[in-house]
């Protein structure tokens, strides 16, 4: 008789597992052309990137030497705040509040470094068209950093490890040229952040073995993250704007965020953004850009400034996006769930007037906003940890 | 081969065509025709990418033989309601060619690309959709 009970039991564990299995492991019917718009969004991750503005970038000394500037507190006023204050290496270089908080609270939400080489505009507004000449701003604004003119420069000069390590990266010693020693200072804290490239998550194996045709694995991809995905390619437009690898077309947009950042004051995003890069000494137009054919200008010479900028902010990447909230320029939404509502019930009498209508209400299902989630979260990933920096000069 | 075709069509189509400079070379680009202008031009680099700068390659020139100018080149996406980011810059190489820099498509889709061209004191929009995938 108990042989007899183990014996069902066996067979009952069996079925079960197997049913299971069934359920678990199924794919979508997806389109040949599903699949190939799907084959945009990787492969992952990309070829290293070069700024050709920058010649310390991809350099191992310049890497190096950006590293240990990025955890250097003397780079700022009052000595107790360095870059890694706000982007930190465990909060997906971000900080995990809804606004930065430099001497003061800032306007805006602290933005995630991960995959931010391959940008070509920076900041939510775009004000830098390069990663070293947004790398300044936080260096000198009296709310941030607050570090002065001259301050990268006296380091550089009179911290020996510093300076040796920068003899290394520019193959001279710091020159008595403060501004140009600010500018290489943020050219060595760009050639480091350039290489943090976010890692490899449950979609790009997904998305490799699609396209490859391997059902098999590609069949291992929740099915709610799959028909997440294809409400975010199909009916929800998201991709028009979240496109190719890094989920970003890295232009700017207006979504029916508020701009108001206190009575009467409002954050003009791009519109602000366009007119502080014209006016920067530090732009790709000026003596800084170390690239003489002048190829890596064309977006600068060319970009307009629209009235329909107003209120428009930068699209983010979303890779590693439900690992770093909060969310939207201001921070405003605290989860993800918040910003499908955002997108599901978001009122057109809140965009700009000149608005493009891609943005509109989505009027998403509870099961169609739960699929959208998964879809976010298997962009998702545990980065592997960090090894401590080498000394500069051993 | 699809370029070759038209070109062969508007040589016969308008005997009076012998001099206008629709030969862009490589091969490739597209043709526009009006009443009054032929056009052709392609792109640089042939392949566009969405949110990658490129450059169009223009000649333009009058049915009657009159010399040809462009004006302006532009493109917006109808179905959005907007246009590009960036504000093309025109460079005249001479007997109707042209070259636009700093175009750059930042979205998948259909985009109407514009070229106003003139002749003398008259003018006209020309327009082609590009669709980007």
């Amino acid at each position: 008789m108990r042989g007899l009970l183990l014996s069902l039991l066996f067979l009952v564990a069996v079925l079960t597992a197997g049913l299971i299995g069934v359920q678990a492991q199924t794919l979508l019917d997806w389109s040949p052309e599903e699949i190939r718009t799907i084959g945009h969004h990787g492969p992952w991750p990309p070829p290293p990137v070069r700024d050709p503005s920058n010649r310390v970038s991809g350099t191992a000394a310049g890497i190096a030497l950006g590293r240990h500037l990025f955890e250097e507190p003397r780079l700022s006023g009052d000595g107790r705040m360095n870059c890694a204050s706000c982007h930190q290496a465990g909060r997906e270089w971000s900080d995990g509040l809804a606004r930065g908080q430099g001497r003061t609270e800032l306007d805006r939400r602290t933005p995630s470094l991960w995959n931010i080489g391959y940008l070509h505009w920076f900041g939510w507004d775009g004000a830098g068209d390069s990663l070293w000449a947004q790398s300044i701003r936080p260096l000198l604004d009296p709310r941030e950093m607050n570090g002065g003119p001259t301050r990268a420069a006296e380091l550089l000069r009179g911290d020996a490890a510093l300076a040796c390590g920068y003899e290394k990266a520019f193959g001279t010693k710091p020159g008595a040229d403060d501004e140009r020693l600010l500018v290489d200072t943020a050219k060595a804290l760009a050639a480091f952040q350039a290489t943090l490239v976010s890692p490899r998550t449950p979609f790009d194996d997904f998305r490799d073995a699609l396209v490859a045709g391997n059902r098999e694995t590609a069949s291992r991809y929740p099915l709610a993250a799959q028909r997440g995905l294809r409400l975010f390619i199909g009916e929800a437009n998201c991709n028009l704007c979240h496109l190719g690898p890094r989920f970003t077309s890295g232009e700017f947009g207006d979504i029916g965020i508020p701009f108001f950042v206190g009575p009467g004051m409002v954050d003009p995003g791009r519109l602000g953004g366009l007119q502080r890069l014209a006016d920067s000494p530090f732009n790709l137009l000026g003596r800084y850009n170390d690239d003489a054919t002048g190829d890596n200008t064309r977006r600068t010479r060319h970009v307009r400034r629209l009235h329909s900028n107003f209120g428009e902010f930068r699209v983010p990447g979303l890779r590693q996006v439900g690992r770093a909230g909060p969310f939207m320029h201001n921070g405003s939404l605290a989860t993800l769930e918040d910003v499908v509502r955002h997108y599901s019930d978001v009122s057109p009498d809140r965009l700009h007037s000149d608005g493009t209508p891609l943005v509109r209400p989505l009027g998403l299902t509870v099961e169609q906003s739960g699929d959208l989630v998964a879809f976010l979260r298997s962009l998702d990933a545990q980065p592997p940890p960090r090894a401590a920096p080498a000394p500069l000069c051993p | 081969m699809r370029l070759v075709t038209a070109l062969l069509a508007a040589s016969l189509a308008t005997p009076a065509l012998a001099d206008c400079p629709l030969d862009l070379g490589r091969g490739t680009g597209w043709v526009v025709f009006s009443g009054q202008y032929l056009m052709a031009f392609r792109p640089d680099p042939l392949r566009i990418e969405v949110g990658e700068p490129f450059a169009l390659v223009v000649n333009v020139c009058t049915r009657s033989g009159d010399a040809a100018q462009l004006l302006a080149v532009d493109a917006n996406m109808p179905e959005h309601r907007h246009g590009m980011n960036y504000r093309a810059s025109l460079v005249s190489k001479g007997d109707g060619r042209f070259r636009a820099e700093g175009l750059l498509f930042h979205m998948p889709g259909r985009w109407e690309v514009t070229f106003d061209v003139a002749a003398g004191a008259e003018s006209e929009r020309l327009t082609h959709d590009i669709i980007l995938k």
